[in-house]
């Protein structure tokens, strides 16, 4: 359909209108909430991108908002929170989430909000997941949502919460409430070299991530690498049926009874930038079995089944790469889908985590347009995915049924990774 | 089986000829499968052997011969050309350096000599160089000539050029270019060439092709703030090469944050030798290499291409993987495989000769040089050649 500048001008009148009718400002105020604030934790990453802005389509973004009130639930001596409210007086810290919300009023006073639990001190229960407050913290912003009788998009960093249970009520509550609600992982949205996208309607059989870190903490990103490509096939997310995970000597055994594919398993190490040499001398070699062994102490998987039949596999190869690969088996192709979700990450490799860019860009628009720019869907499945990774850890490796993840979604059209 | 000769300065860990050359040894990544050429390096020289000299050991595991000389290399102890192909590596090693700050590498001593059996024998094979031809342009221009003449085909230059890009951008051949600029770190004589050679096979693509250089001129310290003050380097571009990079200096390094070096004038505290080289292309194209020690760690790209600026940073991934020279083998391997240089040894040709001659003008008092000798025209090849699948 073409547009004649007549249409054009007319439209472009008509735009303020609808958005004052929308309620929502040119201009948005935001809030950030957040467990800590130190160099090179996730709230500095975030949080400094809006005060400072960051590089992005070849020019020096400033997001066309402000933030202005946070709060930070442990200042410790790491904190670099106070030379930015010095520098940038227009964000005021503020001593309750409440209040951060209000500015100290009665009543919501800001127009989005950002809610960054990772990083800091917090205590880990006996299956080793630390109980980050993201689901405490959501529930005291929803407080003030309620008591306003308004609400506004919410961010939410990294997973959802610890706990399946809180963290499908925070879902449940944003689209009770109506609030957009985006939440997750850089890994979906960095580059990727090469810069590919998994064609939507692809007939995806076989899919896997490796990558490094522990526990509760990189498996998340794993799954997420691996779910925004995956969510893109034919027919859309259907949901989880089980997860089973292998650690230690089981996923060795695994491995070489081959529970998963090992081409994918080679193609997604071909995809890695930092492939530890196993050989001295050497600077880039393909290690054997028997070689990952001698540098993987503590290696994890946990394999998946969609309720499409898909299968799935995130691994964890800490001590043999640095990276994120990602590699899937299409129908009727020949060759291995596979690419790398490139992180730059500080502070061996370079000073910024410029990975977050594309992040913060995704969410800015949600405060712009009132729209989630991909679904909240997603986080919520891969929530539940690293819980039940970790609960069949828990329960001595043993497959475990996962009804509750029975969460269908349609990804979105347009691809969101970062490649201009 | 192509049989390959290898012809390197130096081969220890970390090295080029090691990197490069192992790759043909263990395999490489490409399109997400290792993958081994069907090669066999068969012989290799090395000029020098420190403590660290790996040849031995990998002539010993991969079962072929160290000789003594170039010639015997290239004949495998024979009195005929033994080879398919030759892979020169003259990076790397203990060479002198001259009053132009320009390392002697042997490239062309290394080259001549591959030329000599080739003339001999009456067989000529395809040759990879590594990094610029030589540091003198005269060499540089006899080692392509000597290509032509004896019609074998020869490749050269960085990695940069075929490594991935961030984004992954490729300027449309025939665009039409209107100002760029390259933003780079490290030392003169090294690293300022592959700034060069990430610029040239961007500019390279633009309408009527390569028309080679008209003048030069390098120039370091204040002057260089001095002339981006007076337009002489366009601000816009500067931001936009520096908002590719990950690795800005200064506040980022203290406490994460991001920040806009250029708008905040951050980029005189942090650089203590900038230097600028300035070049003038014959149909009228101006470019400028930024080399900013201290302000950042990578390498950036602007251009102004038909009003809209286009920019991308040439992603030179970790150590020790170095992945880009698995990106650089790619070329190199089907250079030896078809026969054919998959894009122009002139490219390696002109950039040479453009670094010899900022040097010059460095030394020179920093003027501006006619470079008439950089007449050096042609085509950028039609496919894109940068790491993109």
């Amino acid at each position: 359909m073409k547009i004649s500048r007549r249409e054009l001008l007319v439209s472009m009148a008509a735009a303020p209108i609808v958005l004052r009718a929308q309620r929502r400002p040119a201009r948005p105020t935001l809030s950030a909430i957040c467990t800590t604030y130190f160099k090179y934790s996730h709230a500095q990453h975030i949080v400094d991108r809006f005060l400072e802005g960051y590089g992005w389509n070849g020019t020096w973004h400033h997001p066309p908002m402000d933030l202005v009130s946070i709060y930070i639930d442990q200042i410790g001596d790491n904190d670099v929170s106070k030379s930015r409210l010095q520098q940038f007086p227009t964000m005021k810290l503020y001593p309750t989430i409440a209040e951060a919300l209000t500015l100290g009023g009665s009543k919501l006073a800001v127009d989005g909000v950002i809610l960054i639990g990772e990083h800091g001190r917090y205590p880990r229960n006996e299956k080793g997941q630390t109980k980050y407050p993201r689901y405490e913290f959501f529930k005291q912003i929803v407080k003030v949502f309620e008591d306003s009788g308004r609400s506004v998009p919410v961010f939410n960093d990294k997973h959802l919460s610890w706990n399946w249970d809180w963290s499908k009520e925070m879902y449940d509550t944003s689209r009770r409430m109506g609030f957009p609600l985006m939440a997750g992982s850089s890994l979906p949205v960095t580059w990727r070299t090469p810069s590919l996208e998994m064609p939507l309607g692809s007939r995806v059989r076989e899919a896997m991530c490796i990558c490094y870190g522990g526990v509760d903490s990189y498996d998340f990103h794993g799954l997420e690498t691996l779910q925004c490509m995956v969510e893109r096939r034919r027919g859309g997310e259907t949901g989880v049926k089980w997860v089973q995970a292998y650690r230690g000597e089981n996923f060795w055994k695994a491995h070489q009874e081959g529970v998963w594919p090992k081409d994918l398993f080679e193609a997604s190490l071909c995809r890695s930038h930092t492939l530890k040499p196993v050989r001295a001398g050497f600077n880039h070699v393909m290690p054997s079995v028997d070689e990952m062994r001698t540098l993987v102490k503590d290696p994890v998987a946990y394999r998946y089944e969609h309720q499409d039949g898909l299968m799935c596999t995130m691994i964890l190869l800490h001590g043999l790469i640095e990276d994120f690969n990602f590699a899937a088996r299409l129908d009727g192709q020949q060759s291995i889908f596979s690419t790398q979700m490139y992180l730059p990450m500080p502070p061996g490799r370079t000073t910024l985590a410029n990975f977050f860019s594309p992040l913060v860009n995704n969410f800015e628009q949600m405060y712009l347009t009132g729209k989630e720019t991909y679904p909240a869907e997603r986080t919520l499945l891969t929530t539940g995915l690293t819980a039940a990774g970790v609960e069949s850890l828990f329960k001595q490796q043993a497959r475990y049924e996962t009804p509750h993840l029975a969460i269908t979604y349609q990804p979105p059209k347009a691809s969101t990774f970062w490649r201009t | 089986m192509k049989r390959i000769a290898v012809v390197a300065t130096v081969y220890r860990y970390l090295s080029h000829a090691q990197h490069i050359g192992d790759r043909f040894l263990v395999g490489y990544p490409r399109d997400g499968a290792w993958h081994k050429p069907d090669m066999k390096v068969v012989s290799l020289y090395v000029d020098q052997k420190p403590d660290s000299d790996q040849s031995a050991a990998r002539a010993k595991e991969f079962d072929f011969q160290v000789y003594p000389t170039i010639a015997e290399t290239l004949r495998c102890g024979g009195s005929k050309l033994a080879v398919d192909a030759v892979l020169v590596i003259g990076e790397h090693g203990d060479y002198k350096r001259n009053d132009k700050g320009q390392v002697l590498y042997p490239r062309y001593e290394f080259v001549k000599q591959c030329v000599e059996v080739f003339e001999k024998d009456g067989v000529a094979v395809p040759l990879y160089n590594d990094k610029h031809l030589s540091y003198s342009f005269e060499h540089a221009k006899w080692m392509v000539d000597a290509s032509k003449r004896l019609k074998f085909p020869m490749l050269a230059g960085s990695s940069l050029p075929v490594t991935w890009r961030l984004p992954d951008i490729e300027l449309p051949l025939n665009s039409e270019i209107e100002s760029a600029l390259m933003v780079g770190y490290g030392g003169p004589d090294v690293m300022d060439f592959h700034g060069f050679e990430a610029m040239q096979c961007m500019l390279e693509r633009r309408k009527g092709g390569e028309s080679g250089v008209t003048a030069v001129q390098m120039i370091e310290g204040d002057a260089v703030w001095k002339a981006g003050e007076e337009g002489r380097y366009s601000k816009e571009l500067l931001t936009a090469a520096l908002s590719r990079s990950d690795t800005p200096q200064g506040q980022p390094v203290v406490d994460g944050r991001t920040q806009d070096l250029v708008a905040r004038r951050e980029l005189p505290k942090l650089v203590k030798t900038p230097a600028a080289y300035f070049i003038e292309y014959r149909d009228g194209l101006k470019a400028t290499l930024l080399m900013l020690n201290g302000a950042v760690k990578d390498f950036t790209f602007a251009a102004r291409v038909k009003g809209a600026v286009q920019s991308t940073q040439f992603f030179l991934s970790p150590e020790p993987n170095v992945t880009y020279s698995a990106c650089l083998v790619r070329k190199i391997e089907e250079l030896f495989d078809t026969g054919k240089a998959p894009y122009p040894v002139e490219r390696t040709l002109l950039v040479s000769g453009m670094l010899e001659s900022c040097l010059t003008s460095r030394l020179e008092g920093q003027k501006r040089l006619e470079t008439p000798h950089l007449s050096v025209q042609y085509r950028a090849p039609q496919q894109s050649q940068h790491a993109r699948t």
